[in-house]
């Protein structure tokens, strides 16, 4: 995990959706029943029994995100996350961790610009405990001057980190920046700096009341787990949580892009960077499916048409890949390419673009097809493997599609992909005047200083 | 993201799972049966069936690794290793990654210092081409000249790539600081210059002397019938011409006197990033439970000692954490962290108070059975899949440990007191004697660490190779 925690998410996110594809018939898949609950607050309960090892591990999706966010504020999600480990009312300040750690458990959160999502990893006999201090903390949760003092300091140590140290998180931030001109996906996930060191009491209570509510979160369970339990166990601690108004719908709508928008850091480094990201639909959208399938033949794998061109053949890149965060709103599919030193990344560019448009101009060939099917189908094995695996997996799909059966009928979709709608995303949502260009390039020492 | 996973460096390599069910209990944590089979050639196969979803996961050791690489060439173990896919006697490298994204196949090859490890993994109804694949790589590569020049520049351009990124090669600094000329020193996917001087013939001897059959441990872990599989295995590797390979002896190393900094100079940097520490222990070292239980009370977990203090309670960074990296012999113990530019004094100041408190303290009660508890908890996850498992009983194989290591972890857990923790403190970790690896922006750091020790070097992260300067 060595890019920003935005991209962390991304790639969990990603391997989430990624694996979904199984292959010829729904029957070759194995099959992973899960049980399902709407408490009275509204908050929906997934639970999958698995006994394998004597562990549990539970998420809770919050559908809040940067995407909720304003001008001046941005970051207040993530920081948000941070605060929901300093302490409410039962387990104060630094007691969270260290009770769970005493119980054997442990437990994390990730920040997207559509979902907060908190993570813990326990084992069974810890289950009343952790369910005590979920419910605890979205209900009473502290705002303590002090703390919110020093998790600044600590969030802005996270930003140098992955963003201002971090060449890929750095470039990565200007792109989103420079795609999109009105929706709130164009402010970083981690927030300005100068949002972190400004955003005060009263945005983080505002922000507290706005993305806490019980009917705006969705609770997995998987692990050493009965359904009835879990479902026994959510009347006592989380039914009782009264629900509010969720977050005001976001209204904005990215405006069509009608031209290609380029930008450039100039910056001391060792290697220059390329990122080239694309305006595509959010992730209900049907064209998911055969945006997947073809960003399987392109990039994944050494197999793959860009590394094939542009590692193998060519040798200008050490490596290209690409990625699409699962999102509630249109969105980027965003290629990323590390040119070898001293190659001209226009070089990269115009090789990617050229084998986009072969994509464009022919079908893929039947084997590519079969290919990425098989891929998509060793993928989602790969995911049902763990039971942390399985627990953000059904999450992500109950979340970005609306329901966590699409995780199961997916076979039935990517089996329906042909060639021609392969051809026709390519054509449809990669052109020109929907991409932005953002260029790392190296500067020497002495001339970053003038 | 909140923090990041600490244990990853002492743990990922090893951690594994446990899933048969009714195998695992709480009290009761066993590693599932598995079978050891000599064949005639030298090659000791392992053989573990394991349920739950139909993948078979592969991980061979090759007991030669980036210790054995030739003065001047470090990096030959890892070449070697990642062109077994570039070309075998049979398939192009073009065509190997075909056939193997084809079935959605992983293979992934590289070096440590101890030794070489091959993994792969494959979906249970595809074993035949899988085992087809995996076996045409580590028994007939061939090592093609356009192959080797393409994986070797993109090697070094990968070098100066990682330099981009301070915490990418603070460990490679660490290392070689710390451990000077010693095998361990050594950057094991090498630099600038050793990366240049590596020739395809080295790579071929290096492979016709170290990949053979009694130098290799293979792991198989997975669902399948067993007796299908051994029979396909003897089959697939019982011709392998038996061959012995050199003994890579690595001497015991020194544990550092007094007190060195190592300065690297990144000029773009708006935090510093470092690691302070000394010589640790070795994989099989007696109290090597007992350290663990002690580190991850003091630098291992979220809650941890090093952790609250300079994250939770001073803000100084988003994250601190210890670790011990045991390996054949003694490998490196660190305390690591990174602070902005302004607070890098105060902030290691504070990591040296925490660890002069732990010699003079030792833990709390409540801290010991925390860690014990923690270290507990978490382990099933980490023995959970056929990949973990493969990788755990080759590793052990390599280094003569046991199922105990893993049946009796518990026991050996709870054997820790707080008497036993303070002779652990006492021997394990440094008290006075320590190097410092700093990466940072020197202009405007460099007068204020220079307090920390007697000698004081300094390095631009732009010069070729890591420490010491390469030649």
């Amino acid at each position: 995990m060595r890019k920003s925690s935005f991209f962390f998410a991304v790639s969990v996110l990603l391997c989430a959706l990624g694996f979904v594809g199984v292959v010829k018939a729904q029957s070759e898949a194995k099959q992973f029943p899960v049980e399902s609950k709407t408490l009275k607050n509204g908050m929906k309960v997934l639970v999958q029994s698995d006994h394998s090892i004597p562990n549990v591990a539970l998420y809770i999706f919050y559908r809040i995100g940067s995407r909720n966010e304003h001008p001046g504020t941005t970051g207040l999600s993530h920081f948000f996350e941070h605060m929901m480990f300093n302490g409410a009312k039962k387990y104060g300040p630094g007691e969270l961790d260290k009770i769970m750690e005493a119980n054997g458990g442990e437990n994390n959160a990730y920040t997207t610009q559509n979902t907060t999502v908190y993570q813990d990893w326990f084992p069974r006999l810890a289950l009343p405990l952790i369910f005590d201090i979920e419910a605890d903390r979205i209900q009473y949760l502290q705002f303590d001057p002090k703390k919110i003092a020093s998790e600044r300091e600590v969030v802005a140590s996270e930003r140098r980190l992955r963003t201002d140290n971090d060449n890929s998180g750095l470039l990565d931030e200007q792109l989103w920046a420079t795609a999109f001109i009105a929706h709130p996906y164009q402010w970083p996930v981690v927030g300005w700096m100068s949002d972190i060191e400004h955003w005060t009491m009263d945005d983080l209570k505002r922000h507290f009341e706005m993305g806490y509510s019980p009917n705006n979160a969705t609770m997995v369970v998987v692990g050493d787990v009965t359904a009835d339990e879990i479902f026994q166990l959510c009347e006592k601690y989380i039914e009782p949580i009264p629900t509010h108004a969720p977050p005001p719908p976001v209204t904005t709508v990215e405006p069509e892009q009608q031209g290609e928008r380029r930008l450039v850091v100039h910056k001391t480094a060792e290697l220059p960077l390329l990122m080239i990201g694309y305006h595509v639909p959010q992730t209900n959208n049907p064209d998911f499916y055969a945006l997947n399938i073809l960003r399987t033949v392109l990039f994944q794998g050494e197999s793959s048409r860009m590394y094939q061109r542009l590692v193998d053949k060519d040798q200008i890149a050490l490596d290209v890949s690409a990625f699409v965060q699962p999102s509630f709103d249109p969105t980027l599919a965003i290629v990323v390419a590390q040119p070898k030193q001293g190659v001209d990344p226009a070089k990269c560019e115009t090789a990617i673009y050229e084998e986009l448009d072969k994509t464009k101009s022919a079908l893929i060939l039947d084997q590519e097809l079969e290919k990425a099917k098989n891929i998509r189908l060793v993928e989602f094995y790969h995911q049902m493997r763990t039971i942390n695996g399985r627990a953000n997996t059904i999450g992500t799909y109950e979340v970005f599609f609306g329901d966590y059966a699409r995780l199961f009928d997916a076979a039935k979709n990517y089996s329906a992909v042909t060639k021609e709608d392969v051809q026709r995303v390519a054509k449809k949502y990669f052109g020109a005047n929907n991409r932005t260009v953002a260029t790392l390039i190296p500067e020497t020492e002495e001339k970053a200083k003038q | 993201m909140r923090h990041r996973k600490y244990l990853a460096k002492v743990f990922f390599a090893a951690l594994l799972a446990l899933l048969l069910v009714g195998i695992v209990s709480a009290q009761t944590l066993k590693i599932p049966p598995h079978e050891k089979i000599a064949l005639k050639n030298g090659l000791t196969l392992l053989v573990l069936e394991k349920h739950g979803v139909p993948i078979v996961s592969f991980s061979a050791i090759v007991k030669t690794g980036s210790a054995a690489d030739p003065a001047g060439q470090d990096g030959l173990a890892t070449i070697t290793a990642g062109l077994l896919r570039k070309g075998t006697q049979k398939r192009t490298a073009q065509q190997f990654a075909s056939d193997l994204d084809f079935i959605g196949g992983s293979f992934d090859a590289g070096a440590d210092t101890d030794y070489t490890t091959i993994s792969a993994e494959f979906l249970t109804k595809d074993l035949d081409r899988g085992l087809d694949l995996f076996t045409d790589a580590v028994l007939h590569a061939s090592f093609p000249q356009a192959e080797v020049d393409k994986l070797l520049a993109q090697s070094i351009d990968g070098v100066k790539a990682s330099k981009d990124e301070a915490e990418a090669v603070l460990g490679n600094y660490y290392g070689g600081y710390l451990y000077g000329t010693h095998a361990y020193g050594r950057p094991g996917g090498g630099d600038e210059l050793t990366l240049k001087r590596i020739q395809r013939d080295a790579i071929a001897k290096f492979y016709s002397t170290n990949y053979v059959p009694s130098n290799t441990i293979l792991a198989v872990a997975g669902e399948f019938n067993p007796a299908e599989l051994k029979k396909k295995l003897e089959d697939a590797f019982g011709a392998w011409p038996a061959k012995t390979a050199p003994a890579v002896n690595i001497p015991a190393p020194a544990t550092v006197k007094g007190k060195r900094l190592l300065l690297v100079d990144k000029t773009d940097a708006t935090q510093t990033y470092f690691e302070i520490g000394n010589v640790g222990v070795s994989a099989t070292d007696p109290d090597r439970v007992a350290i663990r239980v002690v580190n991850t009370a003091f630098g291992g977990t979220f809650a941890s000692i090093l952790n609250t203090a300079l994250r939770i309670e001073s803000g100084y960074t988003y994250g601190a954490q210890s670790f011990f990296q045991p390996q054949k012999v003694a490998g490196p113990f660190a305390i690591a962290s990174f602070t902005k530019n302004e607070t890098t004094v105060p902030a290691i100041d504070l990591a040296l108070k925490v660890l002069d408190d732990l010699h003079k303290n030792g833990l709390t009660q409540v801290q010991l059975d925390t860690a014990k508890k923690y270290l507990k908890g978490q382990f099933p996850p980490r023995i959970e899949t056929s990949g973990q498992l493969a990788a755990r009983i080759a590793a052990n194989e390599f280094y003569g440990l046991d199922d105990n290591e893993i049946n009796q972890l518990e026991a050996r857990i709870d054997a820790v007191t707080l008497e036993s923790a303070k002779g652990i403190i006492e021997k394990h970790f440094p008290k006075e004697n320590m190097v410092f690896v700093l990466i940072g922006k020197a202009a405007e750091i460099r007068p204020a660490v220079k307090k920390y020790a007697e000698q004081i070097d300094e390095q631009k992260i732009s010069a070729p190779g890591f420490w010491p300067p390469a030649k």
